[in-house]
């Protein structure tokens, strides 16, 4: 990795420390700065309300002109968030042609929490649950509100 | 839409690959008032011929061509994309059919990867340095192959080179290599490909990662200004780009995380600069260098995309008619703005505007297609300014659909060969002064050797402190301490000059030089009458030369005969006697100081008023 990248890290992470959004909180490891984990509180407006989630941000080693990698640590069942070991998720942000070098992760952050609050079911890798979102939202709500009580307290 | 729209639109499809898909969508792209826009880019008539309304005509072509079995080595993979191969030539294989389809699978799935929307068939090149046929049948889905196609392409995925091959920028070479490329390409591209090398002898690669065109706009502007060799110019350049913060803050582009990226632009513009200036590195090596590391290399191609949208935003007027599609900030943030995305036509005529036209260079982009014609099309965008009665260089680009190339014609890099000569004849003339003493010297030396009696051997012997110390002339002439002459007789040595630097004699001044200092001295007054006729002393010459002699500034410190010399120097003014008959006068061969031998004055041979 360049040092341009891992000053454009340090820096961000500078950022987030001084201007932290409510609900989330920002472990960093300097020796492995490329690698950050971020406890995300389930938004209160939203089903994950009372949630813990662990989200592992990992950056490429071309960042900036790369997106970061980001991914669910802790089950949840949500559209936009694959529903596997991975915990993989589908933003066009984070897409290759959308990722824009000067976009911060605080934005990707940001932008995951209001997903908490509002899936994009336009955009989801788990058809399956954006489809019962969309057409059974009692169902998706109990089944969202069960995994948090299971994988997220 | 009017003729002229249509052109216009045709035009578009030369340029931007985002642009063709609005456009084939029906989209028109070029709406009313957008003509004057492409006035100012110039936009000839032939793009009629060259971009006929359907852009797709000669892709689909494309998968009818394969047949490179015959010259694999020959010919480079690249040649896949071309459409120059009928039918019945493709050859058979026994490959299962299996895999192919697991090819192809794969193939589609990292197209879908790569998102869909950028319509990789139109420009494969983006995706590896050189695109394949097979990458583009991927992308086209519907389109169903015959099994020996199937085949073949599976053969040439087994060739394909991984995108991380070859420099992002590659070395400046004949482009006598992309006729070769060509030369079982169809007639239209070896047609065009022939004539390439006679009007531009030279081009460069540049990786076809999806940022090629943007590479190659921001290479060639550095290189032009290293061809342009004003340095500075550099420093004009970084302070315009400086001072184009202003029109960052005009939109909702954040400076502060742009200027990240600007200082490796701005970097690199003092870097070469310096390299310029001090002349301790080769500026071109420097750049080449610099293009070819990865983050630099982004960093400010990121820098002039987000420059190239700041400006796109901030003269809507210039761009509004070309995007139909929503607003200016979201057809930037969508076409311009991603890590991910290359240059389209919009963005061409933005950097023109924001980057090259300022800098005074010309930009033209040459587009080497199947379009009916002898030669490739160029498209010029940019003039190049005059200045100082010779133009600014010019950025060339060579357009394959899908990929940019930077071109170069043969004028912009005189040729190394041509400028030796040029410099030998200036060195020869620096050195004049030193050698036309050498050899202008030695016939000195024997005029002098000629006259008997002129120097007497004896008081000769006596001379070497004093003229080597009067001269001041270069190092050769130390061996003179064996001659009898106050001239420098070194020069003998050194007379089997070039024959060439004898022509310098005969209107050389030098040897003058050497004649002067003798010339204060007492005994050498003989000497003028002889040397003057043969080479006349210019004054100045004689008068520069005297102080010298006491100010010597050359290598060797004073020597105890020097400082004789210049306690001798007030005799040279005294009365009549005070000759080198002298016995006190240190030139008497049987000189005998004073000091030492208070005697003679004793006996009274010596009256000289020092005593």
């Amino acid at each position: 990795m360049s040092a341009g990248a891992k000053k454009r890290i340090m820096r961000e992470y500078g950022e987030c420390l001084a201007d932290t959004p409510p609900g989330m909180k920002i472990n960093f490891d300097e020796q492995n700065m490329t690698k950050w984990e971020v406890l995300l509180d389930g938004p209160d407006q939203s089903y994950y309300a009372g949630g813990h989630f662990k989200l592992e941000i990992n950056f490429p080693n071309e960042y900036p002109f790369k997106p970061p990698v980001v991914a669910f640590k802790t089950k949840i069942y949500h559209p936009n968030v694959s529903n596997d070991d991975k915990g993989s998720m589908c933003l066009g942000l984070l897409r290759p042609d959308e990722w824009k070098p000067p976009n911060k992760v605080v934005a990707v952050l940001r932008l995951i929490q209001t997903l908490l609050i509002e899936p994009n079911i336009d955009d989801a890798i788990e058809p399956s649950i954006a489809n019962e979102y969309k057409e059974n939202r009692k169902e998706f709500e109990k089944s969202a509100k069960d995994w948090v009580k299971r994988y997220a307290k | 839409m009017s003729r002229q729209a249509v052109l216009t639109a045709g035009g578009f499809h030369a340029y931007g690959h985002r642009m063709q898909d609005h456009d084939s969508q029906g989209h028109g792209f070029v709406g009313e008032g957008s003509q004057s826009h492409y006035d100012e880019g110039r936009l000839p008539a032939h793009m009629e011929l060259m971009y006929p309304p359907h852009p797709h005509n000669h892709h689909t072509h494309n998968h009818h061509h394969h047949n490179h079995n015959h010259h694999p080595e020959l010919v480079p993979v690249y040649h896949q994309l071309l459409p120059h191969q009928p039918l019945q030539q493709q050859p058979q294989t026994q490959l299962h059919k299996q895999q192919q389809q697991q090819h192809l699978e794969q193939q589609r799935r990292r197209h879908h990867q790569q998102q869909q929307l950028q319509q990789l068939q139109q420009h494969p090149g983006h995706i590896g340095p050189r695109p394949t046929a097979v990458r583009m049948v991927a992308a086209d889905s519907a389109y169903v192959l015959p099994d020996d196609e199937l085949a073949q392409l599976q053969k040439l995925s087994g060739d394909y080179q991984p995108e991380t091959t070859g420099p992002l920028v590659g070395e400046r070479q004949s482009s006598a290599a992309i006729t070769a490329e060509y030369a079982n390409a169809d007639p239209v591209y070896r047609a065009k490909t022939a004539v390439l090398p006679d009007k531009y002898a030279y081009f460069r690669t540049c990786l076809g990662d999806g940022h090629c065109g943007w590479r190659a706009v921001a290479f060639t502007y550095f290189e032009c200004l290293i061809r342009e060799a004003n340095v500075a110019k550099f420093d004009t350049e970084l302070a315009r780009l400086m001072s184009l913060e202003n029109i960052f803050h005009l939109t909702s582009i954040p400076y502060d995380m742009i200027l990240d990226f600007a200082e490796d632009a701005f970097d690199l513009l003092r870097k070469l600069a310096d390299a310029l200036t001090t002349g301790d590195a080769n500026a071109d090596d420097l750049l080449l260098q610099a293009f070819n590391q990865d983050n630099i290399s982004m960093a400010i191609i990121t820098y002039i995309k987000f420059l190239t949208s700041a400006w796109v935003q901030t003269h809507p007027d210039d761009f509004v008619g070309f995007v139909t599609m929503g607003d200016l900030k979201t057809y930037c943030s969508l076409n311009i703005e991603p890590s991910q995305c290359e240059i389209d036509y919009v963005a061409v005529a933005a950097l023109t505007a924001a980057l090259i036209k300022p800098a005074g260079f010309g930009f033209e982009i040459m587009y080497l297609d199947r379009s009916p014609g002898e030669e490739a099309n160029v498209t010029p965008f940019s003039q190049p300014t005059e200045q100082g009665g010779l133009l600014l260089p010019t950025i060339r680009l060579l357009y394959r659909p899908g990929h940019y190339d930077i071109l170069y014609k043969a004028e912009d890099f005189p040729v190394p060969v041509q400028q030796v000569p040029e410099q030998a004849p200036l060195r020869v003339a620096l050195a004049n002064p030193y050698h036309d003493s050498f050899v202008a010297a030695p016939s000195n030396v024997d005029l002098m050797a000629m006259i008997p009696g002129l120097y007497p051997t004896g008081l000769g012997q006596r001379w070497p402190s004093v003229s080597y110390d009067f001269d001041s002339s270069p190092a050769p002439q130390t061996s003179q301490v064996t001659t009898i002459q106050p001239y420098p007789s070194a020069p003998e040595i050194v007379a089997p000059t070039p024959t060439s630097h004898q022509d310098f004699i005969p209107v050389d001044t030098s040897p003058v030089v050497q004649q002067a200092p003798p010339s204060h001295h007492p005994i050498q007054l003989e000497a003028p009458p002889i040397t003057l006729p043969i080479q006349p002393p210019p004054p100045s010459a004689s008068l520069d030369r005297a102080p010298l002699t006491l100010e010597r500034g050359g290598p060797f410190r004073p020597s105890m005969y020097e400082l004789e010399h210049l306690h001798a120097l007030p005799l040279q003014t005294a009365i009549f006697k005070n000759s080198h008959y002298n016995t006190a006068h240190f030139m008497n061969p049987d000189f005998q100081p004073e000091a030492w031998s208070p005697e003679y004055s004793s006996k009274g041979k010596n009256k000289s008023p020092s005593q």
